[in-house]
């Protein structure tokens, strides 16, 4: 058998690659495993494709503040296309055995399938902003939204104060929510919600021109050209305030929401009427990546994310050879990341069901 | 401003206590317990089961239970552990009330200082040793000495050098080391009781605004040990308290500084009262007066009742806009089935105007005065030594 | 500093109403170090605190930082930083504007800023700080009360000269003290010189876990006169209990 190239095949292998989720991460997967020549299977639990962008509606992707729907119409198209790729959607896996290269899965549409490599590619879901130990009355007051809820009216461009219908004078961003804390257990960061609230704070101030937005931060985390592109224009272009002094409660006042945080720059607390509080949910397993983590019996870390070894440095190994992620499901993630690791997880299961050895 | 969660737009799931955030500390008593460091007193059945904040469930004892007494209650406003004494014999429930029990002291601690952490869990597994030893299961009259019970238990269970040195100190009295199984406070007995309240409710509160003020050591402190209900403030607030006032039929109105501090202070109440009385005044009830207008602001805890209560006195002499009756959810409970407004609630000890209040509650306090001063003069005449029971109609 | 003998101005936002700042000793770097490691050696240090990203929520929920010059932040950040400079000014002046009500608890990294203080309290007060002594003026009364009788306040305490703002019913409550004590269901209640009344075993207990845990040299340390009454009190109690201490 020779080593790293293409070369002999194994009897009774399957060449089919499997990947789980049809999002950003799991189309590009798909795509590129099938351009690379591979039988790709892709099973989607949802009716639709496109993953979390699609079913949450999101808006403007911080790539460029390109369309998310029209990218990832793009992406769908490409992996429909693309010659090699099945899709199956409103299907899931139920139960998979065997090993590297000859793997059996079940689904619940049916009839098994054989599969050499299996990409997981099943994402995430937001923070549920209920379980906040901050008091921000997510479930009280109609006016306190999440990232999620924003995108819905910036993409209908209808960016307005739920509790009244009128648009907002003041809008008030909290990052970090459901992140970075020990209380929640959710002690990392979820590294886009800096970028997507900048985002969507340049998005209300040129659809809402009259509306004044906050950004209460502990730090903004504007990764690489995040600083120069939204950062920097979010503040100068766009007059979005950035203070640093995460808000605690949110309560109402006056038929008014009124937030209440400490302005560190000044080192007092500070009590401020707002119209609409924008949550930064952060990221978590979604429920089908906690599923597909028992069910094809891949490690999670203590967060349930699918573990990726802190010390390799092979971003898209699970503790199961053959069974490879990408995307958030390992986790947080932005789109860069996802598409690279989709693209890293196609090829080392390509390699594999070709009976290379297993790529390092 | 309403109270009722936002159910059309969105409905708070039932927190899983499989996700819960937290260790459970009542597994790691057991361990303890099992590897022979300690003993676990058993709440007594029958128990009632509430919701605590991560979806776990907390046993509450229905009777049986040792009342730990609080200083400022007993000393200062008698009313409130008298109520609470009274709701249990208005019930018919087995409790006792102890001698052998000594102050929490946390007041001193919070306050002075003048004490550590030995001698804190010392002077709490003392009182627990004492409840095991009559057999009836404690339940805790102050907020604070909860909170702060809470917070020794935590300590005990995760410093084995803390325990060492006060199982030695109670082997030097001749205790073991006991930690109840739960740490119950009485406005969670209440809370989970409210049912069996509105009963035997006998005058309607449907005409009744209430403001309720949570008391900071009771969910501030081990936060998720306190009670929260998806249907109470769409599950985002301590339901205790608030959902007993709404039980008995009265409006809760929010009000913005929920969930300030009363501003007690612990030695500012007593060494640095333009503090308290500032705080009392500008934070909480001028906020509670001007938006939401109560009849009465309801609380838990004896620091809570003894800084609301006390502190609008100066401030209405110079004007500002207080004048809000204070008292405890046991006394409003008590009063709402029927409990004397001077025999049992002991109102004449307050420092607020409650009788506007009384009149609206359709209580003729007038009457009930003269009864009780009837009740003074016999006792001043040598007629009778104390009032009983008896005649608090329990 | 307001005392209960003073008539406070109301609603002053005088810093100098608190502990003043320049009034405490200072003392070699040294001393303050070895200050600062009694403070991390108390074995509460490690559950209050961890590290700190200056978010201000523990200042937010604070109501002793609406008042006074006070921040549960710097407090942390001191300790974070190990700035025993800092930590030693703080340790004279600014621990004892804390309300000591844990609204800080709310911290996401799970320090306790308000626990912190607590700590540094006592540090100040078993090594006799000057500044701690000050601090506690007005307040030994407390401590002499739950000493003797086992409960911190009495009703006997309720005198209109003790609590002036309180109104006029503080005066028609002591005038009626004795009636009115007796005026109640409750047993135990039918004291005047205790919340309720304590069992002479009980406070021999209380008497007993004081002594041993060194709670009695830290009385020592802030009111030599007040120890030596209670010293007096718990020592015949004691005796007559038949304990050798």
């Amino acid at each position: 058998m020779s080593s790293g190239g293409v070369g002999h095949r194994a009897p009774a292998g399957s060449e089919r690659v499997l990947v789980i989720g049809a999002g950003p991460g799991g189309l590009e997967a798909a795509r590129l495993a099938a351009a690379l020549g591979s039988e790709v299977l892709v099973v989607e639990k949802q009716a639709g494709l496109g993953g979390t962008p699609i079913a949450e509606s999101y808006a403007a992707l911080t790539h460029g503040f390109r369309s998310a729907e029209e990218a990832m119409g793009e992406m769908m198209a490409a992996a429909v296309d693309q010659a090699g790729v099945t899709i199956q959607t409103s299907t899931e896996v139920t139960g998979v055995s065997g090993s590297a290269g000859h793997f059996l899965v079940t689904l619940s549409s049916g009839d098994p399938v054989e599969a050499g490599a299996i990409i997981i590619a099943t994402g995430f879901q937001h923070f549920d902003p209920g379980r906040e130990t901050q008091q921000y009355g997510y479930y009280e007051f109609a006016d306190v939204i999440t990232l999620v809820d924003a995108e819905k009216m910036l993409k209908a461009h209808n960016f307005v104060t739920p509790s009244t219908g009128e648009p907002p004078k003041r809008v008030a961003f909290i990052q970090c929510v459901g992140s970075r804390d020990r209380q929640i257990g959710n002690e990392y960061c979820s590294k886009v919600c800096c970028g997507i609230s900048s985002k969507q704070a340049i998005e209300i101030r040129q659809q809402v021109p009259d509306a004044r937005v906050f950004v209460f931060y502990i730090d903004m985390r504007m990764y690489g050209y995040w600083e120069n592109e939204i950062y920097w224009p979010a503040q100068e272009e766009h007059k979005v305030n950035f203070i640093k002094g995460i808000v605690t409660e949110i309560l109402a006042k006056g038929g008014r929401l009124v937030i209440r945080g400490e302005d560190t720059t000044m080192g007092r607390p500070m009590e401020i009427p707002m119209d609409v509080v924008v949550l930064a949910v952060g990221m978590e397993p979604s429920q089908g990546t906690r599923r597909m983590a028992e069910i094809l019996g891949v490690a999670t870390n203590k967060y349930g994310f699918i573990e990726r070894a802190p010390e390799s440095l092979d971003t898209v190994a699970t503790s199961v050879p053959g069974i490879f992620v990408c995307g958030a499901a390992s986790g947080p993630a932005d789109l860069d990341d996802t598409i690279s690791s989709a693209g890293a997880a196609a090829a080392k299961a390509v390699a594999l069901v070709r009976r290379a050895e297993v790529p390092a | 401003m309403s109270l009722i969660p936002i159910e059309a737009i969105r409905r708070k799931p039932a927190p899983d206590p499989a996700d819960a955030p937290t260790e459970d500390i009542r597994e790691l008593l057991f361990e303890l317990e099992d590897a022979g460091e300690l003993i676990v007193q058993r709440v007594p059945e029958p128990y009632m089961e509430v919701m605590t904040k991560y979806g776990r469930t907390k046993k509450i004892p229905v009777e049986q239970t040792w009342h730990h007494k609080s200083c400022g209650q007993c000393g200062h406003i008698p009313g409130y552990s008298t109520s609470i004494f009274w709701l249990n014999r208005k019930l018919g429930l087995d409790y006792f009330d102890p001698t052998d029990q000594t102050s929490c002291t946390a007041w001193n601690y919070y306050a002075s200082a003048t004490s550590n952490a030995p001698a804190q869990a010392g002077v709490a597994v003392r009182n627990f040793a004492a409840a095991l030893e009559t057999g009836y299961f404690p339940m805790i009259h102050c907020a604070t000495s909860y909170g702060h019970y809470k917070e020794v238990r935590h300590q005990l269970v995760h410093h084995a050098d803390l325990r060492a040195k006060v199982r030695d100190i109670m082997g030097k009295l001749g205790k073991p080391l006991v930690l109840p199984e739960e740490i119950v406070h009485y406005s969670e007995w209440v809370h989970a009781m409210r049912d069996r309240f509105v009963e035997k409710q006998v005058y309607d509160f449907s005409n009744l605004t209430v403001t309720v003020h949570p008391a900071c050591h009771y969910y501030k402190l081990i936060k998720e040990d306190a009670i929260y209900d998806p249907d109470i403030y769409g599950g985002e607030r301590t339901a205790t308290v608030s959902a007993m006032v709404m039980a008995l039929g009265a409006r809760v109105a929010d009000y913005s500084t929920f969930f300030d501090c009363c501003g007690f202070g612990f030695r500012h109440i007593l060494v640095e009262r333009d503090f308290t009385r500032s705080f009392a005044t500008q934070r909480k009830i001028e906020v509670m007066k001007e938006e939401a207008n109560p009849d009465v602001t309801i609380t838990h805890d004896t620091g809570c009742v003894t800084t609301l209560d006390k502190s609008q006195f100066s401030p209405e002499a110079h004007n500002r806009k207080v004048g809000i009756p204070v008292m405890s959810d046991a006394q409003f409970a008590a009063l709402a089935m029927g409990a004397h407004p001077y025999r049992v609630c002991q109102l004449h000890w307050h420092s607020t105007d409650n009788r506007p209040l009384l009149e609206k509650m359709g209580i003729d306090w007038k009457a009930a005065w003269e009864e009780f001063s009837e009740d003074l003069a016999r006792i001043e005449r040598g007629e009778i030594e104390y009032l009983t029971w008896e005649d608090a109609g329990v | 500093m307001a005392t209960a003998t003073l008539a406070p101005a109301l609603f002053t936002r005088d810093p100098g109403a608190t502990l003043s700042p320049n009034h405490y000793t200072e003392v070699p770097y040294e001393e303050k170090l070895r200050l600062w490691e009694q403070v991390k050696a108390d074995s509460r240090y490690s559950d209050y605190m961890y590290g700190c990203y200056e978010c201000g929520i523990c200042v937010a929920a604070c109501p002793s930082a609406r008042f006074y010059d006070f921040s549960p932040r710097k407090i942390a950040q001191a300790a974070g930083r190990e700035d025993v400079e800092l930590i030693y000014e703080q340790m004279n002046d600014d621990v004892w504007n804390c309300s000591q009500c844990f609204s800080c608890d709310r911290c996401p990294r799970q320090n306790s800023p308000g626990g912190l203080i607590t700590i540094l309290r006592e540090v100040a007060v078993t090594n006799g700080l000057a500044s701690s002594k000050k601090a506690l003026e007005g307040y030994s009364r407390i401590v002499y009360k739950i000493m003797t009788t086992g409960t911190q306040v009495s009703p006997d305490m309720l005198q209109p000269d003790a609590f002036p703002d309180w109104g006029p019913d503080v005066r028609t409550v002591s005038e009626n003290l004795d009636t009115w004590r007796r005026a109640m269901p409750p047993e135990t209640h039918h004291t005047t010189s205790a919340s309720w009344t304590v069992s002479k075993k009980t406070l021999t207990e209380l008497y007993l876990i004081w002594h041993y845990s060194g709670v009695m040299d830290m009385i020592a340390q802030v009111d030599e006169g007040l120890h030596m009454i209670i010293m007096d009190v718990m020592e015949e109690s004691l005796e007559e209990a038949g304990y050798e201490i």
